[in-house]
């Protein structure tokens, strides 16, 4: 053997054992690198991620004079870290003292095995800042946007609510979501191996845009009025719950929309859920005598009758297909008109006989009832019309009288509508205009002609018949001192439900007509639901339209008849 | 022109290529540093800075064991090793406590781990021992040189320092292959035992019950698995195998970056880098490393006499042996032992002693076609 041999194999054994550790190492980085390299990647990526969503401000809802109706405040949420909590029931103890909660419930939570809890939310600022106060390891509190209703119960059923989580879930809330909701973004937050979350860099200039603002065609302060006398006619007679609706004849805007009792949105779960409801337009209710107002129209657009045809009044009683129909005021030949203004039931039920079940169902769904308005809010109902071939012998006679017919006060106030503007039936609507952030209009509801149920000329002539249910009918405490109105009472017996038959102490009085006569500018339902006192639509709703009116139309400039009057009542009468 | 001249003043292609490995090493050691600790804020230097301190200081290390002579230093090799057997009991007496263990001396903002310098000194030691005369025998040959080292070895596990403490055998078994053909079985099974360890480690370790394995590895190494159920060891590899191929990129090693990775710019840079820079990273790192190995190797086959043949062995024996066991635990591959990774590992001792064992290194070589010394 040589020198050079050993060294040879030295080498050789040198390189080799080296080159196997190597081996070792490199097959092993190969597995975790290569072949295990998407598993602990998923292991990586689950420890320290964590996806949220983030979201841009709720856009603002506004009244048409661009008044303020809910909008979004930034208020304080707390939230606990569990894992890095060392005495959760202390923690609980401090933090259900300023929170007023129990401790044992928040304490549960904070026992979770869970990195992040919430323990409340949207709290009031200074829940937030005495909270901060106590500066407690392991909790922490993050500005969330409360959506915040500044005036309160106002106009409540229509704004609707938004939820936790600012979602709307009735309303305007709900139906216009999908602009209200600010831009939503899925946020992958990072955390660090104590739990911390780590944001991860350029998340604001990322940051969501705010959600639409949306403008109602709804008036504030004729809301306020129409809620205030709602709920005074509604207290003083001690019913059961009112509505009432203001609407814009010409296009079918609703200035106000009140239903009584109302509820806060800024605390819905006060109220049981049942009182959110809409009613004006999720509830339908036999109308009674208004109905009579789309059966005169029908018989004028016919020309089955004109305002001066004598009718037999019957002596107030009349035998329809075994059953009979009763009047409130006994009379013998009177005048179509007089049908109307003195609501006479028979007058009515010959009319419609008259006219016939084909034209006269034609009518009804011709003015609205029966279908949807298609309104800009959840929930509308279509109310309920029979077809012909399922009608009773009395059928004909009843729905002329309002019975065996079930209307929305929204319907009823969009036909008088069509009555007031000439013969036009408008689609309703709440919703003006929505815009972006930067005034852009994103979305727009302009006036609607749905159809055209009766001519110009029928709506001129049935105004007049109209306006004397006021000057000398039933409607006569509706009138407006100054102003010209026409309108129609309702009373309708409710069907009770344990006797499935008209009670005899359950009623809806109602009212609906327009005002000034001459030219329309609104037109108002009101619908008082089971008064205890006097249940005559003429006595109990028709005081409420004209309070309405009669505030709302100074309001909304337009001119009263009775100028000089007026300025002389105010200086005083000069003959003594 | 003598060879003296020309050993001193002119660099040949060969130390180029050694000094650009050097340097390429440390840099990228360096960076992993950097990425890992940038965003803290601790008070005094930041860690990247000191490091560049260090290898600053390892610079001089290497130019000093450069500039001398090797059998010059090799004749202090004694008075080293004693130096280096009081440091180690004043660390013990005296010596600064992290972790459970007891390995550093206070200097100032910096702080000194003698068992790091030990390594080298029982180099020197080990080679001066076989190369002042002619060793027979097997009790000279493996019985006495592992007597010399006996005292270093205890005083580090006492500390305790398990990595240091392999290392001092890893050097050992590495001189025995190289001292010559006798002892070369003996010598081949120990280096082969030593480079086998870990596989075998793994063998044995997979049979035992997760007490068992607790109850040795504290004993050992206290140190083990401070956070417990292999957190450590699961974080790494999580950290090396999510890096992927391509890796994650600077500073967007998420496991390094939020601390989820423990000590990630001491004994786990590896991880950190392999995070950042992926499997195609890694093969660059290791491509690097495995160069400087052939050329150190080069130097020990070249060598002219045997004290410098066992010199540049046994910096390979220490330079191999930490960088494979450190990769093999990073990679779960080993249990966790506290080895840093030579020339990335922040540590100053580590730094400088790894600096000056290459320094030696290349001493060796330059003296090679050197007559006169």
């Amino acid at each position: 053997m040589t020198a050079k041999d050993p060294q040879r194999l030295r080498r050789i054994v040198v390189a080799f054992v080296l080159m196997l550790g190597f081996a070792g190492v490199l097959c092993r980085l190969f597995t975790l690198q290569v072949l295990q390299a998407a598993e602990l990647t998923v292991r990586a990526d689950r420890q320290h991620r964590k996806t949220v969503t983030v979201e841009g401000g709720r856009g603002g809802i506004y009244d048409r004079q661009g008044k303020v109706l809910a909008i979004n405040m930034d208020v304080p949420s707390v939230f606990g870290v569990p894992t890095s909590l060392e005495n959760p029931s202390g923690v609980a103890r401090d933090l259900a003292r300023v929170l007023h909660v129990r401790a044992d419930e928040i304490e549960r939570k904070l026992r979770q095995e869970r990195s992040f809890v919430w323990i409340a939310r949207k709290l009031d600022p200074e829940q937030g800042r005495s909270l901060e106060s106590l500066s407690l390891e392991g909790i922490g509190t993050v500005m969330e946007g409360r959506r915040f209703y500044p005036k309160g119960p106002l106009l409540a059923h229509v704004l609707g609510f938004a939820g936790m989580d600012g979602q709307g879930l009735e309303g305007i809330e709900r139906r216009y979501e999908s602009y209200l909701h600010g831009e939503k973004q899925l946020v992958v937050l990072q955390r660090d191996a104590l739990g911390r979350t780590v944001f991860p860099k350029g998340l604001n200039e990322q940051a969501p845009s705010a959600g639409h603002n949306v403008t109602l065609t709804i008036d504030e302060v004729i809301q306020y009025i129409a809620e205030k006398e709602l709920d005074e006619a509604v207290a003083t007679t001690r019913a059961k719950g009112g509505v009432a609706v203001v609407m814009e004849p010409r296009t079918g805007a609703i200035l106000a929309l009140a239903i009584s009792p109302k509820f806060d949105p800024n605390a819905v779960r006060a109220v049981s859920p049942d009182r959110w409801r809409n009613r004006a337009l999720t509830d339908a209710y036999e109308p009674g005598s208004t109905m009579k107002v789309f059966i005169a129209a029908a018989a004028l657009e016919e020309k089955v009758m004109e305002p001066g045809t004598l009718i037999h009044g019957e002596n107030g009683q009349m035998t329809v297909a075994g059953t009979v129909i009763h009047d409130h005021e006994k009379s013998g030949w009177i005048t179509f008109s007089q049908v109307i203004q003195k609501s006479s039931n028979i007058g009515a039920a010959k009319t419609a006989m008259a006219l016939g079940e084909e034209r006269v169902y034609r009518y009804i769904r011709a003015f609205g009832f029966g279908e949807k308005s298609e309104i800009d809010l959840p929930g509308e109902a279509a109310g309920l019309v029979k077809e012909p071939k399922n009608w009773g012998r009395r059928s004909l006679a009843s729905m002329a009288i309002g019975q065996e017919i079930g209307v929305t006060a929204l319907q009823l106030v969009t036909a008088v509508s069509a009555v007031a503007n000439g013969g036009w039936l408008m689609k309703p609507y709440v919703v003006s205009d929505v815009r972006d952030g930067k005034g852009q209009v994103a979305a727009q509801n302009n006036p609607q002609v749905r159809r055209r149920p009766i001519s110009a000329e029928t709506a001129k002539t049935l105004t007049g018949i109209l306006e004397g249910v006021v000057t000398n009918g039933t409607g006569a405490k509706a009138a407006v001192p100054g102003y010209r109105v026409a309108g129609k009472t309702g009373t309708a017996q409710k069907i009770d439900p344990q006797t499935g038959a008209y009670s005899s102490t359950l009623f809806v009085g109602s009212f609906t007509g327009f005002v000034p006569a001459e030219n329309p500018r609104l037109a108002i339902v009101v619908i008082i639901d089971e008064p205890h006192a006097e249940a005559w639509g003429g006595v109990i709703a028709a005081p409420v339209f004209r309070r309405i009116a009669e505030q709302a139309l100074p309001y909304l400039g337009v001119s009263s008849q009775a100028p000089v009057k007026l300025a002389l009542a105010m200086v005083g009468d000069p003959t003594p | 022109m003598t060879d003296r001249a020309m050993e001193s003043r002119q660099l040949d292609r060969f130390d180029w290529h050694f000094l650009t490995l050097i340097a390429a090493i440390l840099s990228l050691g360096v960076l992993s540093i950097y990425s890992v600790t940038h965003a803290q804020s601790g008070s005094g230097l930041p860690l990247y800075v000191k490091q560049m301190v260090w290898i600053l200081l390892g610079c001089g290390a290497f130019l000093a064991m450069l500039a001398v002579d090797y059998h010059k230093i090799a004749r202090l090799a004694y008075v080293l090793y004693a130096v280096v057997l009081i440091l180690l009991v004043v660390v013990l007496v005296a010596g600064k406590t992290s972790r459970g263990a007891q390995r550093w001396i206070p200097l100032g903002p910096f702080a000194v781990q003698p068992s790091e310098f030990a390594k080298l000194v029982l180099i020197l030691v080990l080679a001066t021992y076989y190369a002042n005369a002619p060793r027979e025998g097997w009790i000279q040959r493996v019985v006495l040189p592992g007597l010399i080292a006996m005292p270093g070895l205890l005083l580090i596990l006492k500390q305790p320092d398990l990595g240091s403490g392999l290392s001092f055998l890893a050097i050992y078994g590495a001189m025995l292959l190289v001292v010559g053909m006798r002892s070369k079985a003996m010598g081949i099974l120990l280096l082969f035992a030593l480079m086998l360890f870990p596989f075998a480690w793994e063998m044995m370790w997979g049979s035992m019950h997760d007490y068992q394995r607790q109850r040795v590895m504290t004993f050992v190494d206290p140190d083990y698995d401070t956070g417990g159920k292999g957190y450590h060891g699961l974080q790494s590899r999580i950290a090396i195998g999510s890096g992927e191929l391509l890796g994650k990129g600077l500073y967007g090693g998420t496991q390094s970056q939020l601390k989820f990775l423990p000590e990630g710019h001491t004994d786990f840079v590896f991880a950190v880098f392999a995070e950042e820079w992926g499997f195609v990273g890694v093969l660059v790192l290791l491509a690097l490393f495995v160069a400087l190995l052939i050329l150190s190797l080069e130097i020990a086959l070249k060598a002219k006499d045997v004290l410098g043949a066992l010199l540049a062995a046994g910096v390979i024996g220490m330079f191999g042996f930490c960088l494979v066991v450190n990769i093999g635990m990073t990679a779960g591959l080993l249990p966790i032992v506290g080895i840093p990774l030579p020339l990335m590992s922040y540590g100053g001792s580590a730094v400088v002693t790894t600096m000056a064992a290459l320094g030696l290194l290349l001493n060796v070589k330059r003296r090679r076609l050197s007559l006169f010394y």
